[in-house]
């Protein structure tokens, strides 16, 4: 039985947070926090309301040995802003040719970060005049639903957001993501990219905390909009 | 008190591996390294056995930033389970007699440690309905019965496995393991009543 439709899955979230879910349980346990995506929902509810912030009072300071292994153990090096680009450019000019040439060495050996190819916007979702407008952008392998909303959504602490599409040939619509903002990245099935196309539909909906317990929407619809390419 | 904003921007730029995400990364060990070390202190113990569990725990802190969810608000928490779960592993591998050494270190007054352990007044980035869910937590705990509160305590602070609460309470395993649940439980229901989504 999957953890997220157990009856235990709040007995379980308790118990790991606290720290009796040891061992194989444990392991089990994180395993769906990666696969099952209400089992993370429901885990960060707990973290957010049943679980203290330490207080500051009981910090021990590390020996500086810590940090220096840890440096060298991860190769943090290769992720060094380089000294010259941190000078700024000017100054690294203003420090003569032979900087300069440093500089252009320094721009050889570090390959820029390759850019991820920009997604496209498929669709507009809006809703009533005080709910800002969100953008839904598919990536180009289809896998990702990026959602940008113009202003910050955000869900009270006993309410979630549910992203649903609603298929062009009609039937059922099928939960993609449960959301705490609109300002998300959403992964998508293969199942359920194919059916990103025009005439199907994306719509938000207002569920308890953790998402429809049902699997159909069941509170209003605050948002919703066509697909277009 | 570390601020939640700031440490989630801190380990997305971490997870970006880029130029810069060292500087990110060493900045979040500076400002998070002295309070995960207190944690991983109370877990195990002895001083030179939770460095070794921080070492281990912010080198897979620099390994799940790639991955680590933009949505999550409570990035501190994350960090703080990854250091109790390496401490609660650790000691298990390095001490078979732990229930005994370490019974002189547990705390003897859990219920005053409550104020000592953790922060109950918000923190500076934090909204109102977190506010509002800290008090009803700080609340609810004290509702809860003594021997409940005792064991949930002791066992998030020391990270107690069920055995490990019986012997140092000498109950019978049965009795702790449903204090922690009817703990738990009453906990969950009261701050859920209190948010109004109580069931």
């Amino acid at each position: 039985m999957r953890i997220e439709s157990s009856p235990a899955l709040d007995a379980l979230c308790g118990e790991y947070l606290i720290g009796t879910l040891q061992g194989s349980a444990r392991r089990r346990f994180e395993r769906a926090l990666r696969e099952e995506p209400r089992v993370a929902l429901r885990l960060e509810h707990w973290r957010t309301t049943m679980a203290p912030r330490y207080s500051p009072a009981i910090a021990v300071q590390p020996s500086p040995q810590v940090w220096k292994r840890l440096q060298a153990e991860l190769g943090l090096s290769r992720y060094r802003t380089p000294l010259l680009r941190r000078l700024g450019l000017w100054r690294a000019l203003a420090a003569g040719a032979m900087a300069a040439l440093v500089a252009g060495i320094a721009v050889e050996v570090l390959k820029p970060v390759p850019t991820e190819p920009a997604a496209v916007t498929i669709a507009q979702l809006e809703g009533q005049a005080d709910v800002a407008r969100v953008t839904a952008a598919l990536s180009p392998d289809r896998n990702t639903l990026q959602l940008h909303a113009a202003r910050p959504v955000l869900a009270g602490p006993a309410q979630s957001y549910e992203l649903w599409l609603i298929p062009a040939e009609g039937g059922a619509p099928l939960s993609l993501a449960v959301l705490g903002n609109l300002d998300a990245r959403v992964p998508v099935a293969p199942a359920h990219s194919k059916r990103l196309v025009p005439g199907a539909k994306l719509a938000i909906s207002v569920e308890p905390a953790g998402g429809s317990p049902t699997g159909a929407p069941t509170g209003p619809v605050i948002m919703a909009g066509q697909i277009e390419i | 008190m570390l601020d939640d904003q700031q440490i989630k921007r801190l380990l997305l730029r971490a997870g970006a591996r880029d130029e810069g995400s060292a500087e990110a990364f060493e900045r979040l060990y500076r400002l998070c390294a002295p309070l995960l070390l207190g944690v991983a202190q109370r877990v195990v113990g002895r001083r030179e056995v939770a460095e070794e569990v921080l070492h281990d725990a912010f080198a897979g802190i620099w390994r799940k930033a790639e991955s680590f969810d933009p949505l999550a608000n409570q990035p501190v928490a994350w960090m703080v389970a990854i250091v109790r779960n390496r401490a609660i592993d650790v000691r298990a591998s390095h001490d078979v007699s732990r229930v005994d050494s370490y019974h002189d270190t547990l705390d003897s007054d859990p219920d005053g440690s409550l104020d000592r352990l953790f922060e109950w007044s918000p923190g500076p980035d934090e909204n109102e309905d977190r506010r509002r869910a800290v008090g009803w937590l700080r609340d609810c705990l004290s509702k809860l019965q003594a021997v409940e509160r005792q064991a949930l305590v002791l066992a998030y602070q020391h990270g107690l496995s069920h055995g490990d609460l019986a012997a140092h309470l000498q109950k019978p395993l049965g009795t702790v393991k449903t204090w922690v649940r009817r703990g738990m439980e009453s906990l969950r229901s009261c701050v859920e009543t209190r948010m109004g989504t109580g069931r």
